[in-house]
């Protein structure tokens, strides 16, 4: 068998079908939405969130009404409780993450037990994209869709409360109102991407990608074009390797993805050389002397 | 119609104005008078109330008393003429953006809510880098600025929004000493062409230097006036808490 052959064969298969339009929604929007969660260091709360979603979509099952409700709402009842730790009682921010998005989790393995169906719970956690249905594919399609073109539209406002979101809130930038819309995306694409690589799987998907397009680019709009051209190659690896060698499909993408960063940190450490590093040696020692910036420079005194 | 100048408001005014930080008092009832064109530098210890005071006036934190700008209640600080320079440590100077994609930002409020910039945007925003002398950093990346370049940059995201009053915290901390007078110097021409300018400053020798009016601030207005009033051996020994004879070696 040619290699021509080895890859479009499977796609001749109407499952098969289904499986590559549902990877490459989720492939292209998971990165896409992963260049905003990095940037904003949200990480950590993408992935608490992407275990608590389990009790929306547990719960969405057991009440008939869409996963995508169920999932959403969870994620904003997660960020509210992370919110109100952290402001009133004054827990570190990753101590909340960490007890609510686990407790979340914990109340959807056991509400997915007692509906009594293992299968459901292994499908949810890890995802199975060949059993995907064309109306599922549709509504990821459409969330994809809007996901991305939402992303690309508000770059720039996202861009500018990331970099200094006290000069943003003065010129009138609604910077809580975009944190709140990035979360819910990011609840939205963690919903897409449960049929593909899972709740669990999904972080990576958001995450890898991303952080290696970031790794490779010098703008937003290159590191989200990039990230989902990795995401989408990582989504088809996957699907091909699943076809073929009877990988699990969920985390055969999430290696690839992992696989894909490995590679570009690579490439990068190649490309900079020895004279890239005495020149960050040098600038790091102008910021020490505070004539140079970064983001990880201490902070001034603030009142 | 002939306008007196009686008739025309202070740039800022505070009134009985305090701030909270739940149990903690950053400023006290604090009155203030800034007129147009003036010149003032905030001085004063850590924890003096000199940045929430700056916050204050942008309506970065919640307050007790009135803060009037241009005679009006603060809205939005853009909307009433204020444009802020926070310190600069506080940006994120990792991210993939050049020095236009962080000018260009200044002018959100002149554009439709959650539009793009546009090419006007970005002409605009050359303009007032041209105008600070960093017309060269235009498409540079904004990690590879030394301090002096980057607080302009900042002072120019500032000057696009064509603000009557531009509020700066800490604005030549961390710039290099042959860098200082620069951005100085630049601070006065704007001041010669109208603009209001309201710094908090740790550097008491730039201030004496340079402003014409200084506050002393210890969460109350300790002293206001010219420098050779605020700055002087008792000024300092009063602010800073130190023995009047050191704080007299120091002026």
């Amino acid at each position: 068998m040619d290699l021509a052959a080895w890859i479009l064969e499977p796609f001749s298969l109407s499952f098969m079908q289904r499986a590559l339009v549902s990877g490459v929604a989720v492939g292209i929007s998971a990165p896409v939405i992963g260049v905003w969660a990095v940037t904003k260091r949200l990480v950590y709360l993408t992935d608490g969130m992407s275990h608590a979603i389990l009790a929306g979509v547990v719960a969405a099952a057991a009440l008939g009404i869409a996963f995508t409700i169920g999932g959403v709402v969870v994620a904003l009842l997660m960020a509210a409780l992370v919110v109100f730790l952290v402001l009133r009682l004054g827990l570190p921010e990753d101590s909340a993450i960490g007890v609510v998005s686990q407790g979340l989790f914990a109340a959807g393995v056991v509400g997915a037990t007692l509906l009594g169906d293992p299968r459901a719970l292994a499908h949810i956690l890890f995802g199975n994209p060949l059993t995907v249905t064309w109306p599922e594919v549709a509504a990821q399609g459409l969330l994809a869709i809007i996901v991305v073109a939402g992303c690309a539209w508000l770059a720039p406002a996202f861009a500018m409360a990331a970099f200094d979101p006290a000069h943003a809130r003065t010129i009138g930038v609604r910077v809580g109102a975009l944190d709140a819309l990035l979360v819910i995306s990011l609840a939205l694409v963690v919903v897409i991407g449960l049929s593909t690589v899972g709740v669990l799987m999904c972080i990576t998907l958001i995450t890898a990608p991303a952080v290696a397009a970031r790794l490779l680019t010098g703008s937003f709009t290159t590191a989200m074009l990039t990230a989902s051209i990795l995401g989408v190659l990582a989504s088809i690896a996957g699907l091909l390797a699943a076809y073929h060698i009877s990988w699990p499909v969920g985390p055969t993408i999430a290696l690839i993805a992992i696989a894909e960063v490995a590679l570009t940190s690579l490439i990068v450490l190649i490309r900079r050389g020895p004279a890239w590093r005495a020149q960050r040696a040098v600038t790091q020692e102008r910021r020490r002397e505070g004539v140079a910036h970064s983001g990880h420079s201490p902070r001034n005194s603030s009142e | 119609m002939h306008v007196k100048p009686s008739d025309v408001p202070p740039a800022v005014q505070l009134r009985d104005l305090s701030v909270r930080f739940g149990e903690v008092v950053a400023l006290d009832h604090v009155s203030l008078d800034v007129l147009r064109g003036e010149v003032v530098a905030f001085v004063g210890p850590n924890g003096a109330g000199k940045s929430s005071l700056l916050r204050a006036m942008t309506g970065l934190v919640p307050t007790t008393g009135d803060v009037l700008i241009n005679g009006r209640a603060l809205r939005v600080a853009r909307a009433s003429g204020v444009a802020y320079v926070a310190q600069r440590s506080l940006a994120r100077w990792d991210l993939p953006l050049t020095v236009e994609d962080v000018v260009v930002c200044g002018r959100q409020g002149h554009r439709a809510t959650l539009s793009r910039p546009s090419s006007r945007d970005r002409a605009a925003a050359r303009d007032c880098l041209a105008l600070l002398g960093v017309q060269g950093l235009t498409h540079r990346r904004i990690g590879e600025l030394s301090g002096g370049q980057a607080q302009r940059v900042l002072l120019a995201r500032a000057l696009v929004q064509d603000p009557d009053i531009i509020v700066l915290d800490e604005p030549f901390a961390g710039v290099d000493p042959g860098a200082v007078h620069g951005l100085a110097d630049v601070l006065m021409k704007l001041n010669d062409e109208g603009v209001t300018v309201l710094c908090a400053l740790h550097e008491i020798d730039i201030a004496a230097k340079h402003f014409a009016r200084i506050v002393a601030l210890q969460r109350r207005v300790l002293a206001d006036g010219p420098p050779s009033q605020v700055l002087n051996g008792d000024g300092i020994a009063a602010l800073y808490s130190l023995p009047v004879d050191h704080a007299q070696s120091d002026a």
